[in-house]
């Protein structure tokens, strides 16, 4: 007869005992996301490209020694060679440097019209969503009215009225733009104003300013980090045209929208002034929509095809 | 539904007069308007008269006032400062129908370009097509349509590859068709960024019907692929195609800005940014109205056209 031992009561797998520990190191959400972009080798050559770019547009002006602010009609239009490396611009300026110093000005003007446009943004579309009803439909009217005029007719119209210079383009490139993020972030909080897990979290206990801290910002900033990262290539693409069409940006400011349009008007003779600045600008903006992808791959894992 | 477009046409008519009336009070803060440096040089009186021809030695709002009657009476904002005699309305008919033909032949080609390749590149999806296509729209996408319009202007317009028109725009009989060479280059120039975006776009929203059920029971119950895909994968995947018509518009509007420039086009675009330049202030106030309506009535019919492609989604059923 068997007898009835403590042995014979023991689990098979003595494992399952902890199977609720933790056993894998806590990888919070920021640590997740880096480790996924890491991943993207695409988009980590895209922000090489991107840093390798930005301190190019830093040191590449003095780089060469030559000077590219002074006119000195005597070597104009000179072929690229040793001292003069892409060329001298039809008022003997040295194009290398003023290709570096044009793409310095179209990174800052694109990174703090950006900035600014996220920070309005973000701030009318939580007012709109925080305190709804009447202000809520007046703010969203105000939205819909400047979304009723192209975007570039509207910047057009502000630097007409407050001239050219680098204040009024970087006011006029956020006037409209801005209204995108509001409108995202708003639908975001009044979103998640309605989800279960902060209905939870209220019902815990948890303090406004710690479902704020807690839920609200992080389950926003992603959104907010792509909407910049997105929003840049654009900004560029219209502070070019506008220096193009010459609004914008006073002389002796210059920036690769400014090469162009002189690179248009020496194009039949000297095709080099034109597909320099035009190749600095594809590549520039080539390396934000790359990395804008793999951010979005990054931070978004539900959006992922 | 018509309850539901009336209402809509009274919130764009208020939208409308918001947008004047904040442009005209911009505008009137210019301290030097064309009006100052037209007149600079001639004789004090003289400059007083031509100063109160135009109406400016009176304050704004009254100047607002009349600007808004000759608005509603003549359906105009008066004549150009640049050009003394002509009005908006006189250049419109004449620029309009070139913007108007450069716009639906970058719409036709961008568009249809664009959901073709998406199509191909979902129906094909891991392929080697998906890929050239994915890696093709990307770098469309990053170059901006004015390099596109430059690079294009110099390596294919004069003989370099093709002996195409550098500048210019088919006139009188070839108006609407005909004298293509010269429409060519802009065409291509502005569609580009259309084609990369709406092959994007098509790809994703067809990817996303082919997951759904009703595609699974589609093929379960043996239609063809052909049949699959026609039937319910594009017809379903056409939903947010229209939601971004209003901004394709408005893209093709902005993009006329400077294509029109580049190419020497004389159409509105081009007008428009001589009248911002050389601050014709009645002109600018018309052109932005233009637009502004333009978008408007675009967003309107874009609503609209929801209802009808996509029966699920009811408008004007309150909230």
């Amino acid at each position: 007869m068997n007898s009835l031992v403590d042995k014979r009561f023991e689990l098979a797998d003595q494992s399952r005992f902890d199977a609720d520990e933790v056993v894998r190191p806590n990888i919070s959400y920021w640590q997740d996301a880096w480790r996924r972009l890491k991943k993207n080798k695409l988009a980590l050559l895209s922000m090489a490209v991107l840093i390798i770019l930005f301190v190019m547009s830093m040191i590449g002006p003095g780089l060469s020694g030559q000077n590219y602010t002074t006119l000195t009609p005597e070597i104009k239009n000179l072929p690229p060679d040793s001292t003069y490396w892409l060329g001298t611009d039809y008022l003997g300026r040295d194009l290398f440097s003023r290709l570096w110093k044009g793409l310095r000005f179209s990174i800052f003007v694109a990174t703090v019209a950006a900035t600014l446009k996220v920070v309005i943004g973000c701030i009318y579309g939580a007012v709109m969503a925080y305190l709804g009803g009447f202000v809520d439909d007046v703010m969203m009217r105000i939205v819909e009215v400047l979304n009723s005029i192209p975007y570039l007719i509207v910047t057009l119209i502000i630097l007409v009225v407050l001239g050219n210079g680098y204040l009024p383009l970087l006011f006029a490139l956020c006037i409209t733009n801005w209204t995108s993020t509001a409108r995202m972030v708003r639908g975001q909080i009044l979103k998640l104003r309605e989800s279960e897990y902060i209905m939870a979290s209220s019902a815990l206990g948890a303090s406004t300013t710690r479902v704020i801290a807690k839920h609200l910002i992080p389950n926003t900033l992603s959104l907010i980090i792509l909407d910049m990262a997105t929003s840049i290539p654009h900004i560029i693409f219209d502070e070019t045209i506008l220096s193009f069409l010459g609004i914008g940006l006073q002389p002796p400011a210059f920036s690769l929208g400014t090469l162009l349009s002189a690179g248009q008007e020496a194009m039949a003779f000297y095709p080099a002034h034109l597909l320099f600045p035009s190749l600095l600008l594809c590549l520039l903006v080539l390396a934000f929509n790359i990395l804008g992808d793999g951010l979005r791959d990054a931070l978004d894992p539900q959006l992922r095809d | 539904m018509a309850k539901y477009i009336i209402r809509r046409l009274l919130e764009m008519l208020i939208t409308l007069f918001l947008i004047v009336t904040a442009t005209f009070f911009l505008l009137s803060a210019i301290p030097g308007n064309a009006l100052t440096s037209k007149i600079a040089k001639l004789p004090k009186t003289v400059q007083t008269k031509i100063i109160q021809k135009y109406g400016y030695d009176r304050p704004v709002i009254e100047r607002y006032v009349i600007t808004m009657k000759g608005l509603i009476i003549k359906g105009d904002f008066g004549e150009s400062i640049i050009r003394p005699g002509e009005t908006f309305a006189k250049n419109l008919k004449a620029k309009l129908p070139v913007t108007i033909r450069l716009s639906i032949q970058q719409i036709l080609l961008g568009v249809t370009a664009g959901i073709l390749l998406g199509i191909i590149a979902a129906m094909k999806r891991g392929s080697y097509w998906d890929k050239l296509i994915l890696v093709g729209a990307m770098f469309l996408v990053s170059m901006p349509s004015l390099v596109i319009s430059l690079l294009l202007q110099k390596y294919c317009a004069n003989g370099d590859i093709l002996k195409l028109p550098i500048i210019g725009w088919p006139k009188g009989k070839e108006l609407w068709l005909g004298g293509w060479k010269y429409t060519i280059l802009p065409t291509i120039a502005g569609s580009c960024s259309f084609i990369a975006y709406y092959s994007r776009l098509t790809k994703t929203s067809m990817l996303e019907s082919i997951n759904q059920e009703y595609t699974l029971t589609a093929r379960a119950k043996g239609l063809s692929e052909m049949q699959i895909v026609k039937n319910h994968v594009i017809r379903n995947s056409f939903i947010p195609i229209i939601t971004v018509l209003p901004s394709t518009v408005a893209g093709i509007l902005t993009g006329s800005l400077f294509i029109e420039r580049v190419f020497s086009i004389p159409g509105m675009g081009r007008y428009y940014i001589e009248a911002v330049q050389g601050r014709d202030i009645p002109i600018v106030l018309a052109g932005t109205t233009f637009y502004a309506i333009i978008t408007v009535i675009t967003m309107l019919i874009t609503d609209i056209l929801y209802g009808i492609v996509d029966p699920r989604i009811k408008i004007g059923a309150g909230k």
